[in-house]
């Protein structure tokens, strides 16, 4: 049995070998690259220059004075990981190590923009750090997750946070089998003369993949398409995620948002009536129907017994059933008799008419800045929203209210102030962000005070922990099921808004495009999201960022956009595992242990040093 | 339209050929929750079954030339027999080592079967629904105009012989006691985690069986998203048959007849087909409603073992 400290030190240098042959194997930055990943590889071990020679004008010297002091970086980290009371030492090297990554990304960005500068079209495209410097900050943060590890208490410090450390390893196994999948499927770029070419060609191929599925965090239009492909994963990852909560498996959120989106449209086409009063009206339906859709379900559960996981799925094929029912024809016959339906448009397409204008949820820019001019509207509404609620102090529905009121307030005020004219480009204007965005932010809100500050959120945590204490204590079992699944069926309902009343595919109509499914991505956003509101936007919004940058993937390595589904169902995958961790992180009771085992050992500590 | 003998016949037809994938599914999954362990994978493992065969049988006409191999759609069998097996696998071994919920663990293989077959495709054959058609299906036994995928008399046969293995062999005692109460059965000597994983890759098995019917028995090709449902209403069956393989082919010929009216009916008059392709789907509800409460499930059903 080794000791801990002893431990440490073979885990460090375990980790330094693998970095020590990234260094070797993979590029450590790419000038230059082509459309479709062959790139200028280079490495201080020696080059990988597809076009013979580096790109004209660029100097390469830079690369040596990062990879010097790397060596020594990392020379000095092994030794002292053998010393006595590493664990400090070993932070001060991770903090050296994040420095060195960081004076690579400039000395390699002082590199390209030599080039670049005064040349009238970018000379040195898609540049980028390769993986041998990524090694280095990854080594960094491991070094500096070790350290924290090692030091007193610090399991307890991750079995406290393991809702945020499962995800997050599941997502780093499930990118790691990616990478393999990439590395299989696709062919290397380029034409490699020796063993360690092809691998730095292949390795830089799994790089650039992962860098394009995450480069809509850097270009501000695929940002905003990042935001546009969150909205309804964050209605349908929220519906999921309630019926967790309340110990119910919702997969019925496809049918609920294709109900969602069938009342909208009757609402939204055939309902006259002014603006104010006629898109509430088509929300609102969007929800009942969403809702009442997963009602039957989870009545059916309370009433008979029939398992929801079966009846939400065999709902989802009804209700697709349904909507093609409705929009891909106007006749139909039944028994030898004829029945009209007005719902479609004329033409080929299955689609409905057109929501009215009055209908519509508005665009991003009429938001941010109607008629061309920035609005102060929502920042205020925003900003006094937030004032009245911690400013008012009294029962949580008065704070509620409070803040209602004071948002509403803002909004108007914001809206009389003038403000600057902007002009977005076509490349920003045409991404179908829309006003749905905020009511997804409006539901997670809903999400946190509903689940966790109301007596009903109490009983329905109470029925997902443990159902039968829950009924002893008086909770009428039957009715809540039917409740929590009309709440998710609901919230998986509204997502349709985005799609319909948004516009969110291309039209203000229901159309036989409506992507449904996004109802089974929602699984993956609830499980990665641990179920919290804050969890669920954010694991909503690294599958939009995903789904946007799997899109460049498609285009420039010609890798099918469903590696991002496949990455998806890995970590669930990997998260139903809870991650291959040790038990401590999944079990509740043993992560007490843990914690209460790491309080007593502090405690000793204390007394023996006085 | 007058329903004459002809419709009769082709709907009998119809109905044993509907029905063939639901019953080797819900005898795989009879195998996989007797043993203790929830597996609504099958769906999934139904699409990588098909996916296989496809594959498999197609690349192997790619090199040897398309010539009628008579031994080749039983390679295309067995494979995806094999993959099935494998996925199920993965299911077992996630859902008892790792001891995750069973129900997402499965969920997780059904969001794979829907991503992971457009890599493939777009691998071989650079578009992401449908592989290319191949020319040796599985043959088709019986008189002239009757005939039948053999896989069909498998299916059929398959029920008297689960049915003796289940009841009649210490293996299906074994496997029922590993379902109904895992500790006791470990106090008797019996390795509950060995049982369910055969109980689990026995499932896989069969419903890659199902899928191999439907890419090379019924089709001639693989299609994105073809199993539409089967492995849930196989599920739904099994439920309704009382996880017992007399039962099972009950239930299973239901809704194997629904899915053939719902066929037959296509391009009559007498309902459109875009509802009577819910058919099942609605009848699948109504038997889950009308006749759970009478049915109880194997007692350990989704419950991890811990010794």
């Amino acid at each position: 049995m080794l000791t801990d400290e002893r431990r440490l030190g073979v885990l460090v240098a375990l980790g330094g070998g693998v970095l020590l042959l990234l260094w070797y194997l993979a590029p450590w930055a790419v000038p230059h690259r082509l459309f479709g990943g062959e790139g200028v590889l280079l490495s201080p071990f020696g080059h990988h220059l597809p076009q013979g020679s580096l790109p004209p004008g660029y100097r390469d010297g830079w690369l040596l004075w990062t990879f010097y002091p790397s060596l020594a970086w990392l020379a000095l980290t092994l030794v002292l990981a053998w010393t006595p009371k590493p664990a400090r030492k070993l932070y001060l090297m991770g903090i050296l190590g994040l420095g060195l990554f960081l004076l690579t990304y400039l000395l390699f960005q002082a590199s390209v923009a030599q080039v670049n500068a005064g040349a009238e079209r970018p000379i040195l495209r898609r540049y980028a750090l390769g993986l041998g410097s990524y090694a280095t900050l990854a080594y960094s943060l491991y070094l500096l997750l070790l350290a924290r590890l090692f030091s007193p208490g610090g399991l307890a410090f991750l079995v406290r946070r393991r809702g945020v450390v499962v995800p997050l390893f599941s997502l780093l196994l499930a990118s790691l089998l990616g990478g393999v999948i990439v590395a299989v499927m696709k062919a290397n770029p380029g034409e490699a003369k020796t063993l360690r070419e092809a691998a730095m060609l292949k390795l830089d191929l799994i790089t650039y993949t992962y860098q394009l599925l995450y480069s809509p965090l850097v270009n501000p239009s695929g940002f905003l398409q990042s935001l546009l492909l969150a909205t309804p994963l964050i209605f349908t990852g929220l519906a999921v995620a309630l019926g967790f909560r309340g110990g119910l498996f919702n997969i019925g959120a496809p049918g609920q948002l294709i109900l969602g989106g069938i009342a909208a449209m009757l609402v939204g086409v055939y309902l006259p009536g002014p603006r104010w009063l006629v898109l509430p009206l088509a929300i609102l339906a969007a929800a009942l129907a969403g809702g009442l859709w997963g009602a039957l379900p989870g009545w059916l559960k309370a009433r008979f017994g029939a398992h929801e996981v079966i009846n939400t799925i065999m709902l989802n094929y009804i209700a697709a059933s349904l909507f093609l029912f409705l929009i891909s024809a106007n006749e139909y016959k039944f028994f030898g008799r004829t029945l009209y339906l007005p719902f479609k448009y004329p033409g080929y397409e299955a689609r409905s008419h057109e929501i009215r204008p009055e209908a519509r949820i508005l665009h991003w820019t009429e938001l941010v800045a109607p008629g061309g001019e920035l609005s102060f509207a929502l920042p205020l509404a925003l900003l006094l929203g937030l004032l009245g609620y911690f400013l008012t102090r009294k029962s949580l529905g008065h704070r509620v209210l409070m803040g209602l009121l004071a948002g509403v307030v803002g909004y108007l005020v914001g809206g009389l102030l003038p403000g600057p004219a902007v002009n977005f480009g076509p490349d920003l204007t045409s991404v179908r962000l829309n006003g749905a965005f905020l009511l997804a932010l409006l539901a997670l809100l809903f999400f946190h005070f509903y689940v966790f500050r109301t007596v009903g959120g109490y009983e329905l945590r109470a029925m997902g922990l443990a159902p039968k204490a829950a009924e002893y204590g008086g909770v009428l079992s039957g009715r809540k099921i039917v409740l929590i699944m009309f709440l998710a069926g609901a919230l998986a309902g509204l997502a349709a808004t985005h799609y319909v009343l948004g516009g969110g595919i291309d039209e203000y109509r229901l159309k036989q495009s409506l992507p449904y499914s996004v109802g089974f991505d929602g699984i993956a956003v609830a499980l990665m999201g641990q179920n919290t509101p804050l969890g669920v936007g954010l694991a909503a919004w690294l599958f939009g960022i995903l789904l946007t940058g799997g899109l460049q993937v498609n285009l420039q390595l010609g890798i099918s956009r469903e590696l991002v589904a496949v990455l998806q169902a890995l970590i669930v995958l990997f998260i139903a595992a809870g991650g291959f961790l040790p038990r401590y992180f999944t079990d509740p009771l043993r992560a007490a242990e843990v914690e209460l085992k790491e309080e007593s050992r502090k405690r000793e500590e204390r007394e023996e040093t006085p | 339209m007058n329903l004459d003998a002809a419709f009769w016949i082709a709907l009998f037809f119809s109905t044993l050929r509907q029905t063939t994938p639901l019953l080797l599914t819900a005898l795989g999954g009879m195998f996989s929750e007797r043993s203790g362990v929830v597996n609504i994978a099958l769906e999934g493992i139904i699409l990588f079954g098909a996916l296989t065969a496809a594959v498999v049988v197609e690349r192997v006409e790619h090199t040897l030339g398309p010539g009628p191999h008579p031994w080749l759609p039983w390679l295309g069998v067995l494979s995806a027999m094999l993959v099935g097996g494998l996925v199920a696998l993965v299911h077992a071994v996630v859902s008892i080592k790792y001891r995750a919920d069973q129900i997402i663990s499965a969920t997780a293989i059904n969001l794979l079967a829907l991503g992971a077959p457009s890599l493939v495709l777009t691998y071989f054959y650079g578009n992401a629904t449908n592989s290319k058609e191949v020319a040796n299906r599985l043959p088709l036994w019986g008189p002239e105009g009757f005939a039948l995928s053999p896989l069909v008399y498998l299916a059929f046969l398959l029920v008297p012989l689960t049915w003796w293995v289940l009841f009649k062999t210490p293996f299906g005692l074994r496997l029922r006691a590993v379902g109904e109460h895992p500790e006791a059965a470990d106090t008797l000597g019996i390795n509950v985690y060995r049982m369910r994983y055969i109980g689990v890759v026995l499932s896989g098995v069969l419903a890659g069986l199902a899928g191999a019917y439907l890419a090379i028995g019924f089709l001639n090709q693989f299609v994105r998203g073809m199993s539409a449902g089967l492995g849930f209403i196989a599920l739904a069956a099994m439920i309704f048959g009382k996880w017992h393989p007399l039962g099972i082919l009950f239930a299973t010929l239901l809704f194997g007849f629904a899915s053939a009216l719902a066929i037959q009916l296509q391009g009559t008059e007498i309902l459109p087909a875009v509802l009577v392709q819910a058919f099942p789907y609605v009848v699948t509800v109504l038997v889950l409603a009308g006749f759970m409460g009478k049915s109880r499930p194997p007692a350990a059903v989704g419950r991890p073992y811990e010794k």
